[in-house]
């Protein structure tokens, strides 16, 4: 898989940044759960990690 | 074309394996985090749960104190190894008297099962019949009794993982020393370099493979210590011990709670593998950039 340089501080190909969203994903849904869920529920945590995967994955 | 129908053809086999070993207990794992199940709760039949399992786990005191225990024992066992174990392969790489004996004592703890090196230490750290407990009150008046002080206990864990796992370190180091470029060292010393700075920019650099692959290894070890711990202290003073391993075979097993387990099981795979990952790109460099 071709790498390419984009706003991540990393040189990463597509597999890197699908790692990466997915380990941000867990991330926020735990920290949500943790600290947020009561003022906001978890699917508004779940949109939010899509739309960052999302630009992760196309501009990473 | 055909060469590559014939790589993978050779290599099926392994992937099957791998696959079956590897990724069907996995995913099995991955799906039961996902359960309630509980076989000794009212209902004993697996339900799905969402993310309950998860939910609770991120409030679980004594998980998230198993988890800093654990963290914490990874970091003190995993610098003195590294820090040791350089030096003593350094040491074994000079033509020191009786260096093939002291390799060969050196290199004895690794052959011993982690559960009997557990049984060693308890023996030797039981008051009143180990030497350690005597020694310690004898020469420096200290009240040696692991059940009783929880720092003894863990400075005792994290002295006994040093003990058994450093020699790896040292022989990964050993092999890492050995296969490195004459010319570099010897032009380094010519230009005057002390030896700091052929250490510092030779040696380290030459040497990161190695270390990285050595690190990896020990990390991983580290952060799912069970067998030794369990026979030294159980766990105990109360939970001072009790790293995640332990944590987690105290609720898959004697609680039966298969889906609660699984969850801990999980997020203990996702934070070593984003540890493992964090430090690769630290120590390869992917942040240089091309331009």
């Amino acid at each position: 898989m071709a790498e390419r340089n984009g706003f991540l501080p990393i040189r990463t190909n597509t597999f890197d940044r699908v790692f990466i969203s997915v380990v941000l994903f867990i991330a926020i849904s735990l920290f949500w759960m943790r600290f947020l869920e009561p003022h906001a529920p978890l699917w508004v945590s779940t949109l939010l990690s899509a739309i960052l995967g999302q630009w992760i994955i196309r501009k990473g | 074309m055909r060469n590559t129908t014939t790589g993978w053809l050779l290599i099926a086999p392994t992937l099957f394996i791998l696959f079956i070993t590897g990724m069907v207990p996995f995913l099995y794992v991955l799906a039961v985090g996902f359960l309630d199940w509980n076989t000794f709760a009212a209902n004993p039949e697996p339900r799905f749960a969402g993310v309950d399992n998860f939910r609770r786990l991120v409030f679980d005191a004594a998980f998230l104190k198993s988890l800093w225990l654990t963290f914490k024992f990874t970091l003190f066992v995993l610098a003195s190894q590294l820090i040791i174990g350089f030096f003593l392969a350094k040491m074994l790489m000079r033509n020191v008297p009786l260096k093939g004996l002291f390799r060969t004592v050196h290199t004895l703890p690794l052959m011993i099962a982690p559960i009997a090196v557990g049984a060693t230490w308890r023996l030797m750290t039981v008051p009143g019949l180990g030497p350690i407990p005597h020694w310690m009150q004898q020469w420096f008046d200290i009240s040696y009794v692991l059940s009783r002080f929880p720092d003894q206990a863990f400075a005792t864990v994290v002295i006994m993982d040093i003990w058994h796992w450093t020699p790896l370190v040292t022989l990964t180091l050993m092999a890492g020393l050995s296969n490195l470029p004459e010319e570099p060292l010897e032009q380094a010393r010519i230009d005057g370099a002390g030896e700091w700075r052929i250490f510092w920019d030779i040696t380290l650099p030459f040497l990161k493979p190695v270390l990285l692959t050595t690190i990896f290894i020990r990390l991983m070890d580290a952060l799912r210590t069970v067998d030794e711990v369990w026979m030294l202290t159980g766990g105990g003073p109360g939970a001072e011990t009790r790293f995640i391993g332990l944590h987690i075979w105290r609720v898959v097993f004697p609680k039966t709670d298969y889906g609660y387990g699984a969850a801990m099981s999980l997020i203990t795979l996702y934070l070593t593998i984003v540890m493992c990952w964090l430090l690769y790109v630290a120590m390869t460099g992917m942040k240089e950039k091309s331009r």
